[in-house]
């Protein structure tokens, strides 16, 4: 199959989960043989091939004055390459990742007249709320991108719910395929951890992944920080993340000090190795379409602490590959790390579990397979 | 020659609606085969039977006139793909810098030559609204990737030679407040066709 993907961000550019959850599954629907092409955006137009991947990057605008109408605008250059390439190509099918694709894929479809698949990553409702015109116009968006697609994806068991409630999308048209992770990647990777760059010998790393927003949770974590000092000093909390970064890091000082460490950009090699030394990772998240950090650590062999909402009540099972928190709550967030740093043991032997459960149901090669199936649906 | 009309709305009493509708039914007059497409935004229209009308709907709401225009172009693309599947067309024609964006995607996707009609520019307008620039950019792509561009009068010819940098030789005045305006609009589109007619021969 020859599926064209529209999506904003693409490897090396990368603002959240979406670039690498494309790289890995077009890369993976390449060692099966498709031959996937992506239109994304880069600063100049070009053409690159990786991983059996083509890859066209199109210029947006600096004139925008906010994000849609510079969606906008890419979508229509992301189009007009569209238009190029189909002279010369045959696609099946055009697949669009959240609502900044929905411009550019709906005037592919449009024009072309492809199928559409849309794949849903979060919603408007769910990451900000709607509360003016802007937002409320995104929201649209995201409706009308399931309203066009033949078939919608989406990467949560019960943020499928959340999107057929949200959209009105019929039964039958929303699929769930959750994210998946790349063991080749982490497997290959050496650890060369300088363990004492993050913490003392003695201390036990407590490690904090993702964008630093209230969505994500960093706050309610550190709330938690002083009472889980109390009764385990060997924690070392590592805060790891872009994102409101100082804001943070000036309330985490305050409650916990030196046992709290904000190291600033960590390149994705040092990160591995930081999951792999650690002794748990916390995901503290209040709202979680799928949450890929507990995957992760899962393939690093670490345990995660994570709320239990959205994705992670199905990536977590709780008490066996990690442990489950009630969302937004420092307490029960603070129970469930002592529990994990008071039992060092059965800490571990999670981690072992949560990568034998990544290895069975969340590999890349079982995720381009059922993505497969949907684009047959689509174009029947 | 099947000629396609891309316009925002058409309704009576709206000024680009009877431009359209003026040039539609000179057109059928002369024997020739318009169709207008635009959305509908529920307002009436009278027109001579000769010209066919195709309206589609929107079911998106932008947050400014910009944002509804993009989506709007993506609907107004797939009701000329759809009408193509039964018959070819000759000429793309569209109007302002709000049907640009279709009209340009749609003549490189069906090698079909586009004429653009500029009614004012963002820079007639006054640059007034936040999204000026990017109506900007739209006008010029338009005119530039346009086999012909009509003004509206000299005052619009002017700003496109001075604001969006077109060369005098690209554009056309085809005042409606001038007879024979239609005529002059109709003679372009043949010699357009025939030149694409020698470059394919070529």
């Amino acid at each position: 199959m020859r599926p064209l993907f529209v999506t904003w961000e693409y490897p090396p550019y990368k603002a959240g989960g979406i670039a690498a959850h494309c790289e890995d599954l077009a890369s993976t629907l390449a060692d099966q043989g498709h031959e996937p092409v992506i239109l994304t955006y880069g600063e100049e137009q070009e053409t690159e091939y990786r991983d059996g991947v083509e890859i066209h990057r199109v210029p947006s605008t600096d004139s925008a004055n906010n994000t849609l109408s510079w969606a906008m605008h890419l979508g229509h250059q992301i189009e007009k390459k569209a238009v190029q390439l189909a002279k010369n190509n045959n696609f099946d099918l055009v697949h669009a990742h959240d609502w900044m694709a929905v411009p550019g894929a709906t005037g592919i479809k449009k024009t072309l007249g492809l199928p559409m698949v849309f794949t849903v990553h979060s919603t408007q409702k769910g990451r900000d709320g709607i509360n003016g015109e802007y937002q409320e116009t995104i929201h649209n968006l995201e409706w009308y991108g399931t309203y066009e697609a033949n078939e919608v994806i989406t990467v949560g068991r019960e943020f499928s719910e959340e999107v057929k409630h949200n959209y009105n999308v019929p039964e039958g048209k929303v699929n769930y395929i959750p994210n998946g992770v790349d063991l080749e990647k982490f497997d290959n990777h050496t650890n060369q951890l300088n363990y004492n760059d993050y913490a003392l010998d003695w201390e036990q790393i407590v490690l904090f992944v993702g964008r630093m927003y209230p969505q994500k949770g960093p706050g309610h974590l550190i709330e938690a920080m002083p009472k889980i000092l109390d009764q385990k000093p060997e924690a070392k909390f590592v805060m790891c993340g872009s994102g409101a970064t100082e804001h943070y890091k000036g309330i985490a000082k305050e409650v916990a000090g030196e046992k709290v460490h904000f190291p600033g950009y960590v390149s994705d090699q040092e990160l591995l190795s930081l999951m792999k030394s650690a002794e748990m990772t916390v995901a503290p998240s209040v709202y979680e379409p799928f949450g890929i950090v507990p995957l992760e650590a899962a393939a690093c062999q670490t345990a995660t602490v994570g709320s239990y909402t959205g994705g992670m009540k199905d990536t977590i099972i709780h008490e066996y590959t990690g442990l489950h928190t009630y969302p937004a709550d420092p307490n029960s967030i603070q129970n469930q790390i002592t529990r994990a740093l008071e039992d060092p043991g059965w800490t571990d032997w999670m981690g072992e579990k949560a990568r034998e459960r990544v290895e069975d149901n969340f590999r890349w090669e079982q995720i381009s397979a059922w993505t497969t199936g949907i684009y047959s649906e689509a174009l029947e | 020659m099947r000629i396609i009309y891309l316009v925002k709305n058409f309704s009576d009493g709206d000024d680009l609606s009877e431009y359209v509708k003026s040039l539609a039914e000179y057109a059928a007059s002369q024997g020739h085969d318009p169709c207008v497409v635009s959305f509908d935004d529920g307002s009436n229209y009278t027109v001579s039977d000769d010209v066919e009308v195709e309206r589609f709907q929107l079911h998106f709401d932008g947050d400014s006139l910009y944002t509804w225009a993009m989506m709007m172009n993506n609907e107004m693309k797939g009701k000329v793909v759809e009408k193509i599947e039964d018959e070819d067309i000759d000429i793309i024609h569209a109007n302002d810098w709000i049907t640009a964006p279709g009209a340009v995607n749609l003549s490189e996707h069906l090698e079909k030559p586009l004429c653009l009609t500029i009614h004012l520019t963002e820079d007639q307008r006054g640059f007034q609204s936040e999204n000026s620039d990017l109506i900007s950019d739209l006008e010029w792509e338009g005119t530039f990737e346009a086999d012909k561009v009509f003004a509206n009068n000299n005052d619009v010819k002017n700003s496109l030679l001075f604001d969006l940098n077109m060369s005098d030789k690209e554009v056309c005045v085809a005042d409606p407040l001038h007879r024979g305006w239609q005529d002059k609009i109709l003679k372009t589109y043949h010699k357009i066709l025939r030149k694409e007619e020698v470059e394919v021969k070529a």
